[in-house]
């Protein structure tokens, strides 16, 4: 642990374009920095959260963006980060604009975090809650892997692994 | 010089290699689409460089998809290479969305080029 210890809790609150999730991903960085977080563990929640943050930027709102507001809270063992939006809800928008996503935001959260926590409401914006441990006992990819693959055709399939 | 460049090296000749350096995301996706577009506009082979990504998200992997199913289509060979200090957070999301054998993935930039300009067409996929 550095010396210097991080504040408990930090807020970040900007507009939900797609520059903003790379200064994100620098808070998350300069957070983690006065933490003993595992290199591997914070390479997984630098994912995380970019995954998080880029459903808000992409889904969550119509043509006239709103926030996206991201909370990080330190607890003794872990931290929990909150990505947190005031769009349609849980019910994910089509892309407003670009090519189709391919869905694997949530998986990757699923696999990337040690718990995981999506709420929402229609209308009332949604929420996703990552937990990551500071050192962690066994890789939560193992436990969740992410379901889907390439097709014949080259798209990406989301659904079951192939057995 | 820009920190998240992307770049068209076409020093190989028939091979393009689009070099991509430091972090890509959603912000980045666009500009990364354009120069595969571009790479893939020369009719040859595509080797995607991610030796010096220092970060990559599922909006990355959905441009490579994307330019990997057009260049099978046109039967131009499409191969990424990480070379052998590859940043282990570009190799993590490689590896738990089992792309490495899909895309495919390879270490160094010359065997990637050599697979790319030799593999064109569909039986890449089973490599």
């Amino acid at each position: 642990m550095s010396e210097l210890a991080p504040p408990a809790e930090v807020v970040l609150n900007m507009p939900a374009r797609a520059e903003g999730v790379g200064v994100v991903r620098q808070a998350l960085a300069g957070m983690a920095d006065a933490l003993a977080f595992d290199a591997a563990v914070l390479s997984d929640m630098k994912m995380a959260v970019t995954e998080a943050c880029t459903n808000v930027v992409v889904h969550a709102y119509e043509e006239q963006a709103g926030q996206l507001e991201v909370e990080m809270l330190a607890g003794e063992e872990d931290l929990t980060i909150v990505v947190r939006d005031h769009g349609a809800g849980i019910q994910p928008k089509p892309a407003r604009t670009g090519p189709p996503a391919l869905g694997l935001g949530l998986p990757l959260i699923a696999a990337l975090s040690d718990a995981f926590e999506l709420r929402g409401t229609a209308g009332r914006g949604t929420e996703v809650r990552m937990t990551f441990a500071y050192v962690r006992e066994e890789d939560p990819a193992e436990a969740n892997p992410v379901p889907g693959q390439v097709g014949a055709d080259g798209r990406w399939e989301p659904g079951e692994p192939p057995a | 010089m820009e920190a998240n460049a992307i770049v068209l090296d076409d020093t190989a000749g028939d091979v393009i290699v689009v070099v991509v350096e430091g972090e890509h995301d959603i912000y980045t996706a666009p500009t990364l689409r354009e120069r595969l577009d571009e790479a893939l506009s020369h009719g040859g082979g595509i080797v995607v460089d991610l030796t010096a990504a220092t970060f990559v998200d599922s909006s990355v992997l959905g441009a490579l998809l994307d330019a990997r199913r057009r260049a099978l289509e046109s039967s131009q060979g499409f191969v990424v290479c990480v070379g052998d200090t590859v940043e282990p957070g570009v190799q993590r999301i490689l590896d738990i969305t089992g792309l490495v054998p899909v895309l495919p993935v390879m270490r160094g930039r010359d065997e990637a080029i050599t697979a790319a300009r030799t593999n064109g067409g569909p039986d890449i996929a089973a490599g």
